[in-house]
């Protein structure tokens, strides 16, 4: 990035080679919708040469880098009127207990079956991302999408760690709860 | 600790990220509470589950990055391979080491027969550059860049290891058919007493630029 700043095309070349596969991806969980996480995705890196300028490595690049993503995927999500609370928090009596009954076909290697069974899987898993709050979503996706530690994470969102221990959690409630609807529909 | 209340540090312990203390408090718990060893397995695959959501990007993301930086003046233009002048003697240049390099391996050759290994390797290794669709600078001035943008959602994409982690959301709730079908082995390395790096412990990919 600094090479970069100082008008090498070539490490911005660089940075776009190690970094953009991870951009999309961040994208793609973080909106569920293939247009939208492309032009997220371009905004992103467009974002990043911008901010060239006024870069300063006092942070991990990728912290940084995922928390320019993150930022410009929640304009994303605003602009398509996202509120960020499309989910309720799960009330006390709503998954008593904390097991769920949740039941998806199980794969079998002889199965040829088993591309249709992880094609359903995948769909179900963005299905229920997506109705996560954005809040949620973001530290679910970047501890357990992305690889962040809960340190990395707090501070890509700009909250505590304890705040993300129970984000990941209350994500992972939710997802359970609603993946176990859905077999039951 | 009551079952409701540990669940949050469960998730923290599923993740790695639990204290010491909290480590030996969920194992502890685990080790007494069926319930409990059946929520942990499910919050494991959740956690593999989100990272079956991969999306794809056109053939033409990385132009549409790269043009629309450059249009804002935000990205230097990208350079010649090489200078005029020096263009024109790059044909009879090349000519020249080639028939230097020829002269010089056929000699390497008569001495010795070339290690089959290290030509396969080299072959392995300079494939995917030479595959790369769109490369925007042939030659040798050519970045590291490698544009193909496409993780795929396509079902191949699951690794085994994911595809048993998430199986669990399945077989859990007919544990007979887990001993029948032989995988008994693969639940014990998820049991409560396993340590926390598991298949599901946050991965790499932290590397700064």
């Amino acid at each position: 990035m600094l090479l970069f700043r100082e008008g090498s095309r070539e490490a911005f070349e660089e940075l776009f080679s190690r970094h953009h596969r991870a951009v999309v991806r961040f994208a793609w969980r973080m909106t569920g919708d293939p247009s939208a996480a492309e032009e997220a995705a371009q905004e992103i890196f467009l974002r990043i040469a911008r901010a060239a300028s006024t870069y300063r490595p006092t942070a991990k690049f990728t912290t940084w880098m995922y928390t320019v993503a993150r930022r410009t995927t929640l304009n994303y999500l605003r602009d398509t009127k996202e509120d960020g609370e499309k989910v309720p928090i799960l009330s006390e009596g709503e998954g008593e207990g904390g097991v769920y009954p949740v039941q998806l076909p199980g794969p079998d290697d002889r199965n040829p079956e088993q591309v249709v069974w992880e094609a359903q899987l995948t769909e179900r898993f963005r299905t229920a991302l997506g109705e996560l709050p954005e809040g949620y979503r973001a530290a679910f996706v970047l501890n357990r999408g992305d690889g962040l530690s809960y340190e990395e994470v707090a501070h890509v969102l700009g909250v505590t760690v304890q705040a993300v221990k129970t984000r990941i959690f209350r994500a992972r409630e939710m997802l359970l709860s609603r993946l176990s609807k859905d077999v039951s529909a | 600790m009551g079952c409701r209340d540990i669940r949050e540090t469960i998730s923290a312990f599923v993740d790695g990220e639990a204290s010491p203390e909290e480590t030996a408090s969920v194992r502890g718990h685990l080790a007494s509470c069926e319930r409990c060893r059946v929520l942990e397995r499910q919050m494991r695959a959740v956690g593999a589950g989100v990272r079956q959501v991969r999306g794809s990007v056109s053939d033409g993301f990385r132009d549409a990055v790269f043009s629309r930086l450059e249009a804002e003046g935000a990205l230097p233009p990208g350079k010649k391979p090489f200078p005029a002048v020096w263009r024109w003697a790059a044909v009879p240049l090349a000519a020249a080491a080639g028939l230097g390099l020829f002269l010089l391996t056929s000699r390497e050759a008569a001495r010795a027969p070339v290690p089959q290994g290290p030509v396969a390797a080299r072959v392995e290794m300079s494939a995917p550059v030479a595959s790369v669709p769109g490369s925007p600078v042939p030659g040798p001035a050519a970045t590291p860049a490698v544009p193909t943008v496409s993780p795929r959602g396509d079902a191949a994409a699951l690794s085994t290891e994911d595809r048993e982690m998430l199986a669990l959301l399945d077989i859990l709730e007919d544990p007979a058919a887990l001993d029948a079908d032989g995988d008994a082995e693969g639940m014990d390395l998820l049991a409560p007493g396993a340590s926390t790096d598991s298949p599901n412990s946050p991965r790499g990919g932290r590397s700064g630029a």
